[in-house]
């Protein structure tokens, strides 16, 4: 038989740790890469409908609560309108907060995310 | 008015097997029969690709392994390492759940189960009371100071507490409808656009060319939705789980 050459004496590579090896560093890198770019794109288009969808959900939800207010304590009709009111402010709120995680980029990662809270 | 010739005729829901219990109307529909190939395509492909799991993944197992991994991703990002991990299921389902449906919504003569809004409500529901669950769970009495900003004058309460609930039941129904109006405007668009081809004869490839765009466009937005939907909900959890 003919001898087969050995190669260095120590540690044969282990392919599966090879392996394993380069997947942690190609995980690494696309971590890095993709960390500021998990953010939906802000198109304009897109960006509209939320803000538009933001405002007429809220401003639904607080007419929807002024009215049922009024339904059982029979304060008809200032229920439905501080309700109005306030749905306007709250989804001005949302609206704010949607904008501000947008146009001010996306939080730091493992930070806060609630960046709009009042602070 | 929804006929075979309205672009609003695609969203009719017709029934398969009629099904009554008492008044209740429990009929198999064209809309459950989609959402029964959904579960099942998902279950395929994630049960299937995993059971005889190579090393170096095939085309399938790639796929069912890259979604896997970009939704583990999002959770641990958003609402944290140890925390996110018992609500991955959760994420998980919705994501793929939103996707297939979208996806399989745009084979022509199918149905798009998310382009309704019961559908997109219900699941929006789900998610907002979980959520409320968890954050009662977690924090019991302390979190209802989540309706009130923290720092604020304690005279303001009355005006921002109502704002604040006001705000946070807002979730729900914006989560639904964000999804609800994109698959309803898509799939209403196309159709137009496919009545105009056949309106017009022989420039018909006009409205023809647009729709192929158009097609494009909605494969994208049925998966930015599904993203939106299932990166809400995480941060819906982050916010259950740190309050603020």
């Amino acid at each position: 038989m003919v001898a087969v050459p050995q190669m260095s004496e120590g540690t044969p590579p282990d392919p599966l740790r090879q392996l394993g090896q380069r997947l942690d560093r190609a995980q690494r890198e696309r971590a890095a890469e993709t960390r500021h770019a998990d953010a939906p794109p802000p198109g304009g288009l897109g960006f509209g409908f939320r803000i538009g969808i933001e405002l007429v959900a809220a401003l639904c939800v607080g007419l929807a609560l002024g009215w049922v207010f009024d339904r059982f304590v029979g304060t008809r009709p200032w229920g439905l309108i501080v309700g109005f009111f306030l749905g306007v402010a709250a989804g001005m709120l949302n609206v704010f907060r949607e904008a501000k995680g947008l146009i001010f980029g996306p939080p730091p990662p493992g930070g806060d995310r609630r960046e709009g809270r009042l602070e | 008015m929804a006929s075979e010739t309205s672009p609003l005729g695609q969203f009719t829901i017709e029934r398969l097997v009629s099904l009554h219990i008492g008044s209740l109307d429990i009929s198999y529909t064209n809309s459950a029969l989609l959402m029964t190939i959904v579960v099942v395509l998902i279950t395929a492909l994630l049960v299937g690709t995993t059971r005889h799991a190579s090393l170096v993944p095939g085309r399938l197992q790639s796929i069912a392994e890259l979604s896997y991994e970009f939704v583990l991703g999002m959770v641990r990002e958003n609402v944290g390492d140890a925390d996110g991990r018992q609500f991955f299921p959760l994420v998980f389902s919705i994501f793929m759940f939103i996707l297939f449906g979208n996806l399989l919504g745009l084979i022509p003569y199918s149905f798009t189960f998310t382009s309704h809004i019961v559908v997109t409500f219900a699941l929006s529901l789900f998610v907002f009371l979980f959520v409320t669950v968890v954050a009662l769970i977690r924090h019991g009495i302390r979190f209802f100071t989540f309706f009130f900003p923290p720092g604020a004058p304690i005279i303001m309460a009355p005006l921002l507490v109502p704002i604040e609930i006001i705000s946070y039941l807002t979730r729900p129904v914006s989560l639904s409808l964000r999804l609800f109006a994109n698959m309803l405007a898509g799939h209403t668009i196309i159709a137009v656009f496919a009545g105009f081809t056949v309106a017009l004869g022989i420039f018909g490839f006009l409205p023809l060319a647009f729709n192929v765009a158009l097609l494009g466009l909605e494969v994208v937005i049925a998966a930015l939705q599904a993203y939106v939907f299932a990166i809400l909900t995480c941060l819906y959890l982050s916010d259950a789980v740190h309050l603020h």
